[in-house]
């Protein structure tokens, strides 16, 4: 008894061991920048020197025009690019998964391929292909659709849409091949038994596939609407800093900009991220709720 | 299984809603091979005629825009994060999954609920801290950051739940010690697991952005995203020669998506699991 328990300590003293690396480094780029972060939550910088003002930041965004305008942008793209995204998604896998037979694996890689490339990729494509004498406005010239260039980059609505664009350029593909293996899991047998009872395809589709589907849409919601949060790659370099004139301003890209641009107010900048960091998490709960409640019907 | 095996209408649609998915995603990748070789007016105009300007693209990109550097840069960032990520997070996951204590668990789900925490909040204090240890415009800043992963850990942990604790037991039966377990045995059968974590941190740092937008302050120091984008502030934008960064840029990652397919999806799907 005695010597089980010592080797059992052995034991536990090795698995703190393994673990330990892993726990220095998140101490150091993940514990100690969220503490040190209360500190400069409540302080204001002027240029190298910086006073305490408690929770003057937070008064300070109520009057920050940008910044409120900046998460309202998060939340445009949040509420139209995901379910838009998503949308596409399931149309895509359910074609994949039952339209075609021949060529399904070309098709789905083809398909997945833009998720290959990174935010700054697809933004600096994107900003090129959108230029006004770029390649898609002068495949609409030339097919009538429009008598003036559209201005992608230019007009404060459009380039909100080019941001929509690009955004659901990289990630549908990404997106439907998590429906698709989720479909694919889904065992066939339930959909024997609901064609024997008379059941249509679309109605199979919504009573069976959709309910079952459900976690891995919601586990891409989720993970999309974090996403959309932290929007920063596309609006800075696509849009050009968030432009024109702030219209695809960002909340991440305006607590950069302040932190490390305009005037190097880190508090102010840090003050503005926990409002982020409130937003991310109360939208992780409201889904991981919604899941919890799928799943106990 | 499949809906309609006519040519009806329903059919005709999907295989068009298909077809045009399929080209929507292709031309994108079409256009910047083609791009290399043309002139910037013709890049911007989508030609996807291949033009005769490939070489001088090439010689613009790699004198005026030092691509070969940016590439070396990029390319020694990203491999030394895989090899001490795998390290670091592999024998992580190792000991919280086939050690259990419950204060390992309490601190597993600590980390795990950091997660939702976003970058940008993080970037201040991190960059204050670099700032003070004078680590600045290194390249260990964007390295150090990057090697531990709570996501990997858990991904890596989901896959050490497969491997049966009683070929352990054996093991130790016949004298082998704890870390010559996890080396010479567990470790060779993780394989795939490895591939996976490997591609998956491997593609989030050489694609990486913000922080190294924030710390990457000399020309010398940059890698091919910074390089990338501060070339789209210019007056002027050498378009083929952008093309060629672009498109190098993208290569190594679709070399791992075609060699790789499966462990390649297995790194974005694990959290499915």
């Amino acid at each position: 008894m005695e010597k089980r328990g010592i080797y059992q300590r052995y034991l536990n003293r090795f698995g703190w061991l393994c673990v330990a690396p892993s726990i220095v480094l998140f101490c150091a780029f993940m514990l100690y920048p969220i503490l040190s972060s209360l500190y400069y939550v409540t302080r204001r910088w002027k240029g190298m020197s910086n006073t305490f003002i408690g929770l003057g930041n937070f008064a300070r965004m109520a009057k920050d025009n940008v910044f409120q305008n900046a998460i309202g942008h998060n939340f445009l793209f949040m509420f139209i690019q995901v379910p838009l995204m998503i949308f596409l998604a399931l149309v895509l896998a359910v074609l994949l998964n039952q339209g075609i037979r021949r060529f399904r694996g070309p098709v789905r890689l083809a398909i997945f391929l833009p998720a290959i490339t990174s935010l700054v990729v697809v933004s600096v494509l994107f900003r090129v292909l959108l230029q006004a004498n770029g390649m898609l406005n002068n495949l609409l010239l030339e097919a009538h659709l429009i008598s003036t260039p559209i201005g992608w980059l230019n007009d404060s609505g459009w380039a909100k849409v080019t941001i929509i664009l690009a955004m659901t350029w990289r990630w549908t593909g990404y997106n439907m091949v998590f429906f698709l293996v989720g479909m694919q899991s889904i065992d066939t047998e339930i959909y024997e038994a609901a064609e024997v009872d008379g059941a249509s395809k679309i109605r199979q589709f919504f009573r069976i596939t959709m309910p079952l589907l459900a976690p891995v849409i919601l586990f891409s919601a989720v993970t999309s609407t974090s996403g959309t949060m932290q929007l920063f790659d596309e609006p800075n370099i696509l849009t050009w800093q968030g432009g024109p004139a702030n219209a695809t301003m960002t909340a991440a890209l305006y607590i950069y900009r302040q932190a490390f641009f305009i005037n190097a107010d880190f508090g102010y900048a840090t003050a503005m991220s926990y409002i982020v960091v409130l937003i991310s998490g109360v939208f992780a709960i409201v889904q991981m709720r919604l899941l919890g409640d799928r799943r106990s019907k | 299984m499949s809906v309609v095996r006519n040519w009806s209408a329903g059919r005709i649609v999907s295989l068009l809603v298909l077809l045009l998915a399929v080209v929507v995603s292709v031309f994108p990748f079409l256009w910047m091979v083609v791009g290399m070789s043309l002139n910037p007016n013709d890049v911007l105009r989508g030609i996807l005629v291949p033009g005769n300007e490939l070489a001088q693209n090439w010689e613009k990109a790699t004198r005026n825009y030092n691509l070969p550097l940016f590439f070396v840069n990029s390319l020694k960032i990203a491999l030394l994060t895989v090899v001490l990520g795998l390290v670091v997070n592999g024998i992580a996951a190792y000991g919280f999954e086939k050690y259990p204590s419950k204060a390992r668990d309490r601190v597993f789900g600590v980390l795990l609920l950091t997660m939702i925490i976003p970058q940008i909040a993080l970037v201040i204090p991190m960059f204050r801290m670099f700032a003070f240890f004078q680590l600045l415009n290194t390249h260990a800043a964007i390295i150090l950051p990057g090697i531990m992963s709570v996501f990997i850990i858990f991904f890596m942990r989901q896959n050490f739940k497969m491997f049966p604790t009683e070929i352990m037991e054996a093991a130790r039966v016949d004298g082998a010690g704890e870390f010559h377990i996890f080396l010479r045995i567990v470790t060779p059968s993780m394989q795939a697991t490895y591939a996976s974590a490997a591609i998956y941190l491997f593609i989030g740092q050489w694609n990486a952005y913000l922080w190294p937008l924030i710390t990457i302050l000399s020309d010398k120091g940059k890698t091919l995203p910074i390089a990338m984008a501060s070339m789209m502030n210019a007056y002027t934008i050498e378009y083929g020669a952008l093309m060629v960064i672009v498109c190098i840029s993208v290569l190594p990652v679709l070399v791992l998506f075609l060699t790789m397919q499966k462990q390649f999806v297995a790194g974005l799907l694990g959290s499915v699991k």
